[in-house]
């Protein structure tokens, strides 16, 4: 039985490696998934790894919704990564449970918070602001607005600078002419809603109940409210274009993560609300073919949109002096917001951004000012720390009526139900 | 036609729809390798291309380039090849101790092994984490390997593999004055290579990468593999 | 190992051999006591207290099971499980012996067909889930094949009506070979000669299948019956990778209930709770298919 014992010493060689501790030294960070920004990441991570040899970053990035929910559990069982990145919309279930380390404002070149927010666009910050302390540094200010496919435009006979939509009503009027249909199945959708995770089913959700004068949770966040005239209005929006316009078909989308915008530049939808990041996502020869216009309204007069954000945070388990060096890499990481911009095409929330020098292009074709216009009339959504079991059960809900088309009450108040059950839990 | 021309006649039906069956089987398969060599866009193309315009060779070299390949495939490889080492010793060992020895609780201890089989993962997941760290083992190899290193399936399969074997082969080295590790390193294990050989090849095969290798092991060792799970032992 | 130690020659050979077999086991059971059966009782534990992972835990009585009993999406997820489990195993039982009984038949190039056949046990289980993801996308391989058939388009995972059983397809898929080989196994340990004297007695194919080869293969039967429910039971990356959960809870089974409660929601005490219903299922489930099955003439 040689082979045997040969076999088994070899486990124990490599159970004996385990105790030489494989990842040794150096700086980890966790990231979602998003292609150019995962790819400007590596870049910074790269520079610094030239300049910190000894200190060498470790990165990492996962598809969204797995991504959130491993880092809670990681930072529960303190092992997630020395930095990582967070969404604003989870910042209530973590900083309510003291899982972060406030940010260091004079580790970061500031005097103090109130210096670091003259810095910053006015309530960039605030997402991420708890009891007076900040606990991440915004790396992305981001917001939906409409993207429309000119070619198809043109197509249909339509001046994509004069026709495009501006409230919900125009999407349906205007997309009647976009959609493709080959006997009665729909080969191209004129618009759609992305479908493939309960986060932007909730910022669609709120953009739209907020337009109509609502809200998903009571002022005080104890109660549902999204079962309320102004959600079932938004919900009837949410599912008109399949239901009673017909130019939307959930089963022609293939765009599922990391890629929930993929229809667009694979020319399968005309109509397409998605974040600035997808700029860079589509790259500059497929843009040729896109125009970007602002969010659509109830109200165009009156616009109301929702901003949501990411943004660097640091694990309070490592030691002070590691904190300090992953401040700095911070620092190194939000350096150049013109740069950050160009990789990402994401805008920077700094003060200065629009009139960083250069920008003036960027403004003019790279929808800049339509993606800012949106950010300023956007607000961040509702702050919870059940804010997870909310969105799960309004996309629940938002299933019920897109897919199977029962009635939006009906759908919101069952939604509702689960809400505060949820709410009312210890 | 008579009986037994019939009966030819359905035998060859049969092992054409075996044939036939196996499309179906690989389909998945010949998906991924198709796939594996098409440019992005083909993919989802419609109407649905089976092979590619033109095989996409780069695509390989591409994804091994694309983050530390090399490490990755020496970590799942070391991972698993050290789980797989550690089933085969515990596994047996126990096994052999269940199979062939009396002693108190005995029933119970092998009851509660396979009760861990109904265990869902999930709920265990934060325990087993603090264990982990307990042990001084986050974020090393030791980590990957070590809750892993035995599973009451193994357990099992060993266990009803040495239970037939005859306890005579046993007795007569004891006899012989051969010592009770003795028996088990050079009785037992030369005699259940099978089994030993099924319980590799089943705990091995979820590193991904690993998969060429195994459908080769396979290939030549299918006889052994499919006599490894003999169960016929299956009865309590 | 155990020679050298001093008084071990002076037992008797029974205490001796007590302590070998013991021996034998003690290293195996210690690691299921760590990682299995100490998790095990802190899940026990912690069901009876509110916890979010990251503040202290509370204790809180039954409050979790009744948090469980009264949450309508744990109903739903439960009966997607059991959906889940019947629907993949009772097809799982009977076409893994049709299986096994071709294979054993003998016929030109039979290792490698069985080679084919048996290859998805050897396909890891994430690769399993991306592929069968791509080929069940509303441009993919699936509703190809179907098109050509006449029926229309689907979004197989993103219908209510079709994805789980677009999930339990691939759970068939998957289970068929590696239970086929465990059939197989136990058809090749059924001695020639039980066959031989079927025939001399005049019994056809089938009678002899009826009469010979199920009694004889009832223990690898019972085995079947009972792993392939319980691996059922435990389906997780699928639904994960491929719907998580959706559309409206149509694929949350119970092990995915649990991961979001605890790891989405961070109520531990909850998800440990409901770990608890699902480990008592499958108890009682394993006890009733023992029971049914010596009643049926399996020793």
């Amino acid at each position: 039985m040689r082979r045997f014992l040969v076999v088994c010493s070899s486990f124990v060689l490599i159970a004996a490696l385990w105790a030489g501790s494989v990842f040794a030294q150096g700086i980890t960070w966790w990231e979602h998934s998003n292609p150019p920004h995962n790819n400007y990441s590596k870049e910074l991570v790269a520079d610094w790894n030239k300049k910190h040899p000894s200190m060498p970053v470790e990165y990492e990035f996962f598809a969204m919704t797995p991504y959130f929910k491993k880092l809670s559990a990681a930072l529960s069982t303190k092992s997630a990564a020395d930095m990582f990145t967070v969404i604003d919309t989870l910042l209530p279930s973590f900083t309510t449970k003291d899982v972060l380390a406030p940010i260091r404002p004079e580790w970061l070149g500031y005097k103090n918070l109130d210096d670091m927010k003259k810095a910053y666009l006015p309530g960039a910050l605030d997402g991420y602001i708890h009891e007076g302390k900040l606990y991440a540094v915004p790396m992305i200010a981001a917001t939906f607005s409409l993207y429309l496919n000119k070619k198809h435009f043109r197509e249909a006979g339509l001046d994509p600078d004069k026709d495009y939509p501006r409230t919900w009503e125009d999407i349906g009027r205007v997309g009647q002419k976009l959609v493709k249909m080959q006997g009665t199945t729909m080969t191209r959708e004129a618009f759609d809603f992305a479908m493939h995770s309960s986060a932007w089913t909730m910022w669609y959700l709120e953009g739209l109940t907020r337009q109509h004068g609502g809200g998903i949770l009571d002022r005080a966040g104890k109660k549902c409210t999204a079962n309320g005239e102004a959600g079932v209005k938004a919900m009837q929006v949410r599912s008109m274009y399949v239901h009673k316009y017909k130019i939307s078909d959930p089963t022609v989308s293939v765009a599922t993560n990391a890629l929930p915008a993929d229809d667009v530049p694979k020319g399968r939808v005309s109509m397409f609300i998605t974040h600035a990041g997808s700029v860079a996502q589509f790259g500059p020869k497929m843009m040729e073919d896109i125009k970007v216009v602002p969010f659509p309204q109830v109200n165009p007069r009156k616009p109301v949109s929702v901003v949501y954000g990411f943004a660097l945070a640091v694990n309070p388990q490592i030691p002070e002096a590691k904190q300090k060096l992953v401040h700095e890499l911070i620092r190194h990481v939000v350096k150049n917001p013109k740069e950050w911009y160009e990789k990402t095409s994401y805008p920077y929330p700094s003060a200065n951004f629009l009139e960083l020098p250069g920008m003036d292009e960027a403004r003019k074709t790279r929808h800049l000012d339509v993606f800012i216009g949106d950010i300023k009339t956007g607000t961040y959504v509702t702050r919870t720390p059940f804010y997870l079991e909310i969105s799960d059960a309004m996309h629940r809900a938002m299933e019920r009526v897109v897919l199977k088309n029962e009635d939006p009450k009906a759908s919101l108040d069952q939604a509702c139900k689960e809400i505060d059950a949820a709410l009312a839990k210890p | 036609m008579s009986r037994k021309a019939l009966m030819s006649w359905g035998g060859r039906l049969v092992t054409l729809l075996t044939i036939a069956g196996i499309g179906l089987t690989l389909l998945p398969y010949f998906w991924m390798l198709s796939s594996s060599l098409k440019t992005g866009s083909e993919v989802f193309e419609l109407p649905i291309r089976w092979l590619p315009r033109e095989p996409q060779w780069s695509n390989y070299p591409d994804a091994l380039s694309r983050g530390a390949f090399g490490v990755y495939f020496f970590n799942s490889t070391l991972v698993a090849l050290a789980v797989m080492a550690g089933n085969l010793l515990f596994c047996s060992l126990a096994g052999y101790g269940l199979a062939k020895f009396r002693f108190p609780y005995r029933e119970l201890s092998f009851r509660a092994i396979l009760s861990t089989l109904m265990l869902p993962l999930e709920i265990v997941l934060v325990p087993t984490f603090l264990v982990v760290r307990g042990l001084g083992l986050v974020n090393n190899y030791g980590g990957l390997i070590v809750p892993l290193a035995v599973d009451a399936f193994g357990i099992f399969l060993m266990r009803q593999y040495i239970k037939d074997l005859p306890d005579s082969l046993i007795e007569a080295a004891r006899l012989d004055g051969c010592s009770e590790h003795g028996i088990f390193w050079r009785i037992i294990l030369p005699n259940c290579t099978p089994a030993l050989g099924a319980l590799a090849l089943l705990t091995f095969r979820d590193a991904v990468i690993a998969m060429i290798p195994t459908a080769i092991i396979f290939l030549f060792f299918q006889r052994a593999f499919v006599r490894g799970i003999a169960l016929s032992g299956l009865k309590e | 190992m155990f020679r050298q130690k001093a008084g071990w020659r002076g037992l008797s050979l029974q205490t001796r051999l007590c302590w070998a077999g013991f021996l034998f086991v003690l290293p195996a059971l210690l690691h299921l006591i760590a990682f299995k059966f100490y998790p095990m009782v802190e899940a026990f534990r912690l069901s009876f207290y509110t916890y979010d992972l990251m503040s202290p835990p509370v204790f809180h009585g039954l409050e979790n099971y009744r948090a469980v009993w009264n949450n309508p999406l744990f109903h739903q997820s439960f009966w997607v499980s059991v959906k889940y489990m019947f629907g993949v195993s009772i097809p799982e039982w009977f076409l893994a012996l049709a299986l096994a009984l071709l294979l054993n038949r003998r016929m030109p190039g039979r290792p490698l067909i069985r080679l084919a056949y048996f290859f998805p046990i050897a396909m890891s289980q994430i690769v399993v889930a991306l592929v069968w993801k791509f080929m069940y996308n509303p441009l993919g391989v699936v509703n190809t094949v179907l098109g050509s058939v006449g029926v229309g388009r689907i979004n197989w995972l993103a219908t209510e009506e079709t994805a789980l059983p677009a999930l339990i397809l691939i759970g068939i898929w998957r289970g068929i070979p590696l239970f086929g080989v465990i059939y197989l196994a136990g058809l090749q340990s059924i001695p020639k000669e039980y066959h031989e004297a079927a025939t001399i007695d005049g019994a056809g194919p089938w009678q002899s299948f009826i009469h010979v080869t199920i009694p004889l293969l009832m223990p690898t039967i019972l085995f079947v019956m009972v792993m392939s429910l319980l691996s059922a039971m435990k389906v997780f990356l699928n639904p994960l990778v491929m719907t998580e959960g959706g559309p409206n809870g149509t694929t949350r089974v119970l092990p995915y209930f649990i991961y979001e409660t605890a790891f989405a929601y961070h109520r531990m005490g909850e998800a440990a709770a409901a770990s608890m219903v699902l480990f008592a299922f499958a108890f009682a489930l394993t006890l009733i298919q023992l029971r049914l099955l010596r009643r049926g003439g399996v020793e």
